[in-house]
């Protein structure tokens, strides 16, 4: 088995970096805020060092950023880096905090060999402007050695991985610092020497748990990886270092956000038809945005256009420090199928669903309504309203029913009948039902001209009162 | 240049008066001979606001329009009733067979959202018609929305109120409704491409309350104006 360990440098940063459009020098303190724990390479240039205390920093640089350091945080962008791993690699391991171990001995035939996989991973990570080192090895342990002591190559030739390795100084090979000054004092300075030793004595004279490091590093003590899981929702996050206060600012980091959407709905060949945008405020309860497209939908554009529209409807109750997307719902892709082979139908279908979602995004989605009949002798109740979803069937049932003769104006309310009518033309149709529910209704519908040629469709109730409930416009 | 005047006599922009030319303008056949008639023998302009008058609603305005609407959504392009003033009662327009899943019923707030609907609409290719009921619209937004239906080579008709007949409107067709006769529909042409103003016809729409023509005088004694039976 080749195994091949991504180490970033300074991950938090370069995911923070990369929301902005400004470069600015950042650091991650630690959580007490006095020590510094990783340096962007703006901030290097200014002479900042990780472990160096904060206040020295600080006079360095006095415009320098700083980000408490969050494992939390960190994991979840860790995770983020293996979603898209998962593109390229089948078998993945998360090395909290900071690395990421992939099986890729199974993969090289796809590659074309090692340097096939390295360039698509250096490219990639290029695109993302990621910071990583890169390195190669026959057990996990030895990869991550190897990378975080920089000293990664693209090669899987075992000879010059073990010469790499065993030049590699005790504490770069992950002893402790107390177990270095012991082999020190033996006289042992590579882990080259300490792996000569014989494992019995070693085990006997320093401890059993120097030998089984050795051990795994040399690949003759299993050493199990949990494999990562993809999960089953899509969430994307992203933290802005200052409080964003207009809202076409957020567009920046959403299209970017949207893109990683596309490609992620792209490789599992799904769309989607509902985006959850949640807006966090620093003492506010965040505002969430549901974005919903009339049908499956997966280009980035367009679901940039609908949310510009919606920022545009509704500005932003208070500045955003956060703002998370979230993909809950996923639908099959369909494959464009039907009668016509040239695709007009489905370019019809696409500006349908582009028309319908730009208006839901602007009137709200109730203020789009589709009719259908309901079957009910309550002229009120023989109607209902459907928010308009994707373009579906109806029940062809319906179609051949038998419909009385009704006015094509219902109004909301009946209203009392003011004027008299001129002419009576039709009627009584007698209408009694509802009594089940406890709106019972009794009626006697008449169609009648008022004076001011309305055709309209008027009732008695049962205390003889008359309403107008139609225009048969 | 001469091939520039062609084309305008063709697009009945600009017209002869010693002639009512039979121009080449794109349009959809009412479904009333004699509206066609009426309107050049084309019936309503493709790519053109048409404004209908009108002081009530309840005088057949929509079963004017039905044979269209039914057309329309029979071949799957879409119709938007945009802020209509009563709902469109599903069962009566089932029954005429127009197909309920080309309707689309919007509601727009404000003016902003009204006019910003209806440009969408009617710059979109999947259209067949949109039928709308504005409160107020400027000339400006008229022209915005004739210039949308042109772009979008739509169907779009207006249903203002009467008291609009006196302001000049960019609309292509301009027509006032009124009741006339038993259950008929008399319509007047106020502005129309290529021809005058000011003809008019009246239709009887009488089967709009499932009333046939014949028995229009044989009235059905109604209770009024003695509620008791």
């Amino acid at each position: 088995m080749l195994w091949l360990y991504l180490h970033f440098p300074h991950l938090i940063l370069d995911h923070l970096r990369r929301h902005h459009e400004r470069r600015q020098a950042l650091v991650v303190v630690e959580g007490s805020g006095q020590n510094i724990l990783q340096v962007c390479p703006e901030a290097r240039t200014l002479g900042v060092r990780p472990g160096m205390r904060l206040k020295t920093a600080t006079s360095l640089a006095p415009d320098l950023t700083l980000v408490r350091a969050d494992p939390a945080r960190e994991a979840r962008v860790l995770e983020d880096q293996a979603l898209w791993l998962y593109r390229h690699v089948a078998h993945i391991v998360l090395c909290p905090p900071a690395g990421i171990l992939m099986e890729i001995g199974s993969m090289l035939r796809l590659y074309d060999g090692l340097a096939g996989v390295w360039s698509t991973l250096q490219r990639a990570l290029e695109e993302r402007q990621l910071t990583a080192t890169l390195a190669t090895g026959y057990t996990p342990l030895a990869a991550r050695l190897l990378a975080r002591a920089h000293k990664g190559e693209c090669t899987a030739t075992r000879e010059q991985l073990t010469n790499t390795l065993a030049r590699l100084s005790l504490s770069a090979a992950g002893f402790d610092a107390r177990t270095c000054t012991r082999l020190q004092r033996l006289g042992l300075n590579t882990l080259g020497q300490v792996a000569a030793l014989p494992p019995a004595e070693l085990a006997h004279r320093l401890s059993p748990q120097i030998l089984a490091h050795v051990q795994k590093i040399q690949g003759t003590r299993a050493d199990p990886q949990t494999p990562w899981q993809p999960p089953r929702r899509f969430r994307q996050q992203t933290e802005f270092v200052q409080d964003i206060e207009q809202a076409s600012r957020l567009l920046f980091p959403l299209r970017r956000m949207l893109t990683e959407l596309e490609a992620y709905l792209c490789w599992r060949q799904q769309d989607t038809d509902c985006l959850l945008l949640k807006l966090h405020h620093r003492h506010r309860e965040p505002s969430r945005l549901r974005i919903r497209t009339s049908g499956p939908e997966h280009r980035a554009e367009t679901f940039l256009g609908l949310i510009r529209l919606r920022l545009e409807q509704q500005p932003l109750p208070a500045p955003v420090t956060q703002m998370k997307l979230s993909v809950k719902r996923f639908l099959g892709r369909a494959t464009p199928g039907g009668p016509d082979l040239l695709g007009d139908g489905q370019d019809l279908s696409e500006a349908w669903h582009t028309l319908v979602s730009r208006l839901q995004a602007r009137l709200g989605n109730r203020a789009l309504i589709r009719l259908s009949p309901k079957a009910d002798h309550r002229p009120e109740h023989a109607w209902s309203a459907t928010e308009v979803q994707r373009a579906h069937r109806a029940d062809p049932a319906l179609k051949h029913h038998h419909y009385p003769d009704r006015p094509l104006w219902l109004l909301p309310e009946p209203r009392p009948l003011t004027e008299t009518p001129q002419a009576w033309l039709a009627g009584p149709e007698r209408i009694s039902s509802g009594w089940w529910e406890g709106q019972r209704v009794q009626r006697d519908y008449y169609v009648a001209q008022l004076p001011d040629g309305q055709l309209a469709w008027v009732f008695r109730g049962v205390n003889s009162h008359w309403f107008v409930h139609g225009w048969f416009g | 240049m001469s091939e520039i005047l062609t084309t305008l006599l063709q697009d009945a922009r600009v017209w002869q008066g010693h002639r009512h030319t039979s121009t080449n303008q794109p349009a959809e056949l009412t479904g009333y001979s004699r509206l066609d008639t009426l309107l050049g023998g084309h019936g309503w302009p493709r790519g053109a606001l048409t404004e209908c008058l009108l002081d009530t609603p309840g005088i057949g305005e929509l079963y004017l329009l039905l044979p269209l609407v039914r057309r329309l959504a029979e071949t799957g392009r879409t119709v938007f009733w945009l802020n209509p003033p009563y709902i469109p009662y599903a069962p009566a327009l089932a029954r005429a067979g127009v197909n309920l899943e080309e309707i689309i019923v919007l509601h727009a707030r404000d003016r902003g959202d009204f006019v910003w609907s209806l440009e969408n609409c009617l710059r979109s290719p999947v259209t067949g018609l949109v039928m709308a009921w504005p409160d107020t619209l400027a000339p400006r937004d008229i022209r915005r929305l004739q210039l949308a239906a042109e772009a979008g080579n739509n169907l779009c008709v207006l249903f203002r109120e009467r008291r609009y007949s006196e302001q000049s409107s960019p609309a292509a067709l301009r027509l006032v409704l009124e009741p006339d006769g038993p259950q008929g529909l008399g319509v007047t042409v106020l502005k129309r491409r290529g021809s005058w103003s000011g003809q008019r016809c009246s239709l009887t729409l009488a089967q709009r309350a499932g009333l046939s023509t014949g028995t229009v005088s044989s009235v059905v004694r109604g209770p009024w104006p003695a509620p008791a039976r």
